[in-house]
């Protein structure tokens, strides 16, 4: 199915008044009331209405489940946590993809409509209002994603670890966000000096790469005493969390190791004979790692999958609290078929320490662990939503 | 896709700034429809501007002239400069009308990821000014981006050492404007750099 090519599609639609329940939260939280998805992925026209607390989405593989999550965390951070590029969000035969949520922002209704386009920009509007730059949508609403995958955030390099931390500043504060992008920045910057200079020394690239270097030491200190406050604050939480999801009273400590030692601008200094040689940056805020282990052996080598599994979960779900307790509004929570990987007693140990906000839940075999009281269900068949009553 | 002539205008048309393959169409097609009077203004104002303007030789920002209006004005102020990324900043500081000193156009920014190094810009041809002219103030008015902040850093401490007074313009808050339109950022560098009230 085609969309209309002009952008006044965005308007033309009417959401119902109100979908709501009369009960209004007491704290401060957003709630998904209504997702509607147009040529996004593979459902052409999907309309989906949400309970405030657990939606428990099932279907088998490959018919769309996952797919409404990421058009949820579309919404959220205008980009996919699977990775994707916005082209692969639209619709193989399309040409634009419309996602709309109905949200209900402490008690007041707001409408975000993101439309995405394969050629041009990719277009915000707030109650139909456009916005001027799309990424002033980010901090409307927040979600925490637990996806399979997460098991690599333990398992893998830093990378994922480094992102994890970064992903919880950035919905934390915009800052962080700018910070981020600046450092990638001018590191693109700074190695295109590297390459170009070839080895050569001269006063040119000296000078060139001294102001790169001063910009990336600034950010960069910046960046990381972000970071190291934010490990402090998850640490606790996480050592606690594991212990309940565990079931035992393993020890977890958490650290986070910058790859130099002193000022940033000074350790940039000494490694710049060798990062002209090698033609990449060799210390600085990309070549961290958050360090973790458990019962003082390193989760990363000596973890088992279970225990790694378990490790990541905590993660998350500290997340989820730390981000709640910086902004002062709870962020929905999206679990992508991640019971399915969970013993018996992990799962009802997740169960409970779920936060008590909006929850969408995804499942392959339709079977939801012991304790979870669904509000909704829904199948998800070739891109087709169905209720499910009784 | 289309004949010889067509595409090759499509093509030519693509390679300008901001415009994509499907403005490119449409401005080509355009052309090719109205009377050929009209299309031919065009060319030769292109003709005409690419034959006739260079850059200043002091400035290097267009010019008729060997010399720019500004810099070959006798009501200009000497003694100030300021430095600009590209001819259109020139015309955005004018509009001012706030600035009676002189201008020097960089010709772009610090930007190695496009190979754009100091040699690539008139920086040596800047530090030459400054000793020629007796100019006492450089007002640095890159963009307020990485790049442009990377190139007035790299100016500024060059210039440093010739005992020449080295400004940076100001960042904050649109004049005009409602606090709560600011984006974060913007608002928060607005905070950062604010000053006494006197």
């Amino acid at each position: 199915m085609k969309a209309p090519t002009t952008s006044t599609y965005l308007c033309q639609y009417a959401f119902p008044e109100s979908v709501s329940d009369d009960a209004a939260p007491a704290a401060a939280s957003v709630v998904i009331e209504l997702l509607s998805l147009v040529n996004f992925r593979n459902h052409t026209n999907s309309e989906i209405l949400f309970a405030p607390g657990l939606s428990v989405v099932s279907g088998a593989n490959g018919e769309g489940k996952t797919n409404l999550l990421e058009a949820i965390g579309y919404l959220s951070s205008l980009s996919s946590f699977r990775g994707a590029s916005t082209d692969s969000m639209i619709g193989i035969d399309d040409e634009q993809a419309v996602v709309r949520a109905q949200l209900q922002v402490n008690g007041r209704e707001q409408l975000i409509e993101a439309q995405l386009d394969r050629r041009g920009r990719n277009r915000v509007q707030v109650n139909r209002q456009p916005l001027k730059r799309a990424r002033d949508l980010l901090g409307t609403l927040r979600v925490v994603v637990f996806a399979p995958d997460d098991l690599a955030i333990v398992k893998a390099g830093p990378g994922g670890r480094r992102e994890l931390l970064d992903t919880v500043l950035g919905s934390v504060h915009r800052r962080h966000e700018g910070d981020r992008s600046d450092i990638d920045r001018v590191l693109k910057q700074r190695g295109a000096v590297l390459k170009q200079a070839g080895g050569s020394t001269s006063n040119e690239v000296q000078a060139t790469l001294d102001v790169w270097d001063t910009k990336l030491a600034e950010v960069g200190e910046r960046h990381v005493s972000a970071r190291e406050a934010l490990v402090a604050e998850v640490s606790p939480i996480v050592e606690q969390l594991y212990r309940s999801l565990a079931g035992d009273d393993a020890a977890v400590t958490m650290k986070y190791r910058r790859s130099w030692e002193g000022s940033l601008l000074d350790a940039l200094t000494q490694s710049r004979h060798a990062d002209l040689r090698r033609r990449v940056t060799l210390v600085g805020p990309h070549r961290d790692d958050l360090e973790m282990s458990i019962n003082g052996l390193p989760a990363r080598t000596h973890g088992s999958q279970g225990e790694q599994r378990t490790l990541a979960l905590s993660l998350r779900l500290a997340s989820q609290r730390v981000i709640a307790r910086r902004v002062g509004c709870e962020p929905v929570v999206l679990l992508d078929d991640v019971f399915s990987e969970l013993d018996e007693q992990r799962a009802s140990a997740l169960v409970r320490e779920l936060p008590a906000v909006q929850t969408i839940l995804t499942t392959a075999t339709g079977s939801v662990p012991a304790g979870a009281k669904p509000s909704a269900s829904y199948v998800v068949v070739g891109g087709q939503i169905r209720e499910q009553h009784g | 896709m289309y004949e010889g002539p067509v595409q090759d205008l499509i093509d030519e048309l693509g390679r300008m700034p901001g415009i994509g393959p499907k403005s490119a169409q449409r401005i080509a097609f355009h052309l090719l429809k109205i009377p050929t009077p009209d299309a031919m203004r065009l060319s030769e104002a292109i003709t005409r501007a690419k034959e006739r303007v260079q850059f200043c030789q002091r400035c290097f920002n267009f010019s008729e002239h060997e010399l720019c209006l500004i810099c070959s004005s006798a009501s200009r102020q000497d003694g100030t400069l300021c430095v600009v990324e590209e001819s259109r900043d020139v015309v955005a500081v004018e509009k001012t009308q706030e600035f009676r000193g002189r201008y020097h156009v960089l010709q772009g920014c610090l930007n190695p990821i496009e190979g754009i190094g100091p040699e690539q810009l008139r920086v040596s041809e800047l530090l030459g000014r400054i000793d020629g002219e007796q100019i006492t103030e450089v007002i640095l008015s890159t963009n307020p981006n990485i790049e442009g902040e990377a190139t007035a850093m790299y100016l500024a401490r060059l210039l440093g050492p010739l005992g020449v007074m080295v400004t940076r313009l100001a960042s904050g808050l649109p004049v005009g404007g409602d606090l709560e339109y600011a984006d974060e950022l913007t608002l928060g560098r607005a905070l950062e750099h604010r000053r006494a009230v006197e």
